[in-house]
């Protein structure tokens, strides 16, 4: 059965694309079929991290507007043959995406991958709210600090009431996790950034996993890798532990200068 | 709430089907009571009030009290102050009290003229000091709107008008997050789960938080000064009860995070640990 999974965050600039990059990369490395889709209209930042702005011909705009065929706009990645980007435009704005068109492309994709993974815009405008709705599940992406927190926890709110799910009112709503990114455990141990069990408490939603703050990140977005396909690095470690607990795996968090405590067990287990 | 108080059933059998029938419908209302004429510091006031709690103002029905106030306000005044309040969507519909003038102007506004009707508080509350909040609920009795709907067979008789309404009281099972508004504009309102920085609770009667409450809570929002607010774990940004409020930074580290009560007493905001 093939998952669509929203990467929001609220706040801008906090790693969507770049976790959206790496959570596809590391689910097309376990096996399956997965495509990462690029919701941020206008702006066009995916491709470039997966390292295929020179491929596209046509776009997801194009699809929605009934200029191409969808496998005419679906970009293969070079390294995985069964990972696929569906780029944005970078001419059209966020109006050009309609909730019906998105339903129509979504539940194309449906009938071929197992993963759908879509990189919200920043905001909880039209944009960010098209590229939830249809969400199975949610990555809510994090920084340790209190915009970021109060921002995902905004997110949070949206997610459990503007979202096809949620409107349905099914028993099964949409599973949110949290990956908290750019943990730096000095400046968090310091007090100058939140710690991991401060965001959980607030937000109260299972934990995904932590990224470190890393120079790797920057290198591999320079080269058009997804980190966890780079070099080998702390914050490529750390998203392939997260996507393997998104991909149902049971791996015990370790997290650099915290002791797990007890509130932070508890919430590794249960469900949002 | 709808209740039958005439029946258009004229023969008294119902065998045929009525093409309408008169029923009696209530209907809350706020009033927004003037003690003077409006002048720009009211402006400001009432932009504040509105501003605080936006959703629960929002296409709400309003009649303009005048009756503590219809020498001071001009017509022009009444005109202006109906365009402010529907610019900012509140749906104007009455007037209450005002002279002959008055209610000529508010009729070329399309509003109607009410009498009669009963403030808020409703439930067992003090008699209160009117002026300070502008705010009450309004009942409307009279007169009853007519609704057109087809006719069941045979018409009870006509129910007695209820003398109170029951309350209506609501329980939300999930975390309350920033930017989310729950209203239980009849009753007790009851949150079974964390409360973020940013969320705003209102209830007619009391509120209940079983969980860390971080975020604005209004109990009493119709003027009931018996209204409490109990929380598990107090982190509130505001806590306010029949419009008398207190922020985060005058509650004091001896309450922070504890299980507490928060009351009225003698017109001041009273936020007691229990234990
Ligand atoms: N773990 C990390 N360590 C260091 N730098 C990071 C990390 N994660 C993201 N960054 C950097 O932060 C910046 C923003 O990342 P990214 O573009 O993924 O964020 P975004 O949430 O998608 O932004 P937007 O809201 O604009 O779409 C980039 O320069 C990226 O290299
Ligand atoms: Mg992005």
């Amino acid at each position: 059965m093939s998952k669509v999974i929203v990467v929001t965050s609220g706040k801008g600039g906090v790693g969507k694309t770049t976790s959206s990059a790496a959570i596809s990369a590391g689910l097309a490395s376990r096996g399956h079929r997965t495509v990462v889709i690029d919701f941020d209209v206008g702006l066009r930042n995916l491709d470039m991290i997966m390292g295929c702005e020179r491929r596209v011909v046509f776009d997801f705009i194009n699809v929605i507007q009934g200029d191409a065929k969808l496998n005419q706009a679906l970009i293969r990645d070079r390294r995985l043959d069964n990972l696929y980007v569906l780029p944005t435009s970078q001419t059209r704005d966020k109006d050009a995406l309609t909730q019906e068109g998105v339903e129509k492309v979504l539940n194309e994709l449906r009938e071929e991958f197992d993963y759908i993974i879509c990189d919200s815009p920043a905001g909880i405008e039209r944009g960010a709210q098209l590229a939830m709705y249809y969400a199975d599940e949610a990555v809510v992406v994090t920084n340790p600090e209190v915009s970021s927190v109060r921002d995902s926890d905004r997110m949070l709110g949206l997610l459990s009431s503007k979202t096809a799910r949620a409107e349905r009112g099914e028993e099964d709503q949409i599973k949110s996790h949290l990956l908290l990114t750019r943990f730096d455990p000095k400046r968090s141990g310091d007090g100058e950034m939140m710690s991991v069990e401060d965001v959980l408490e607030i937000l109260a939603i299972p934990l995904l996993g932590v990224i470190p703050e890393s120079p790797a990140v920057l290198r591999a977005s320079n080269v058009g890798v997804p980190v966890i396909l780079n070099e080998k690095s702390r914050a490529a470690t750390a998203y392939e532990e997260a996507v393997a607990r998104l991909d149902g795996e049971d791996l015990p968090m370790k997290i650099e200068g915290e002791k797990v405590p007890g509130l932070m067990s508890r919430l590794f287990g249960r469900s949002a | 709430m709808q209740t039958d108080v005439a029946s258009g059933n004229i023969d008294g059998v119902g065998t045929t089907l009525k093409p309408f029938q008169f029923r009696g419908r209530f209907l809350t209302a706020l009033a927004l009571r003037l003690s003077t004429a409006p002048d720009a510091r009211f402006y400001e006031m009432l932009a504040d009030r509105l501003e605080k709690t936006p959703n629960f103002f929002t296409d709400a029905p309003v009649i303009i009290d005048l009756e503590q106030s219809q020498a001071a306000v001009t017509p022009e005044a009444l005109t202006e102050l109906v365009a402010d309040l529907r610019r900012r969507e509140l749906a104007v519909f009455g007037l209450q009290g005002g002279d002959e003038a008055l209610r000529a102007a508010a009729a070329g506004l399309g509003l109607i003229s009410v009498t009669g009707g009963r403030d808020a508080p409703l439930r067992g509350a003090l008699p209160s000091s009117e002026q300070k909040r502008p705010q009450r609920v309004f009942q409307q009795e009279r007169p009853p709107m007519p609704e057109a709907q087809p006719a069941p067979a045979p018409e009870p008789e006509p129910a007695p008008i209820p003398q109170r309404v029951a309350p209506e009281n609501k329980i939300v099972t999930m975390p309350v997050r920033s930017g989310q508004t729950v209203i239980a504009d009849k009753g007790d309102l009851t949150v079974v789960g964390p409360v973020s920085s940013g969320a705003e609770l209102f209830a007619a009667g009391n509120i209940h938080v079983y969980g860390r409450m971080r975020g604005r809570a209004f109990a009493g929002i119709d003027g009931d000064e018996n209204a409490r607010i109990f929380c598990q774990s107090l982190d509130a940004e505001l806590l306010a009860i029949a419009g008398l409020y207190r922020t985060s930074d005058s509650l004091g580290a001896d309450v922070r995070h504890k299980m507490v009560q928060i009351y009225l007493e003698d017109e001041r905001l009273i936020v007691a640990p229990f234990g």
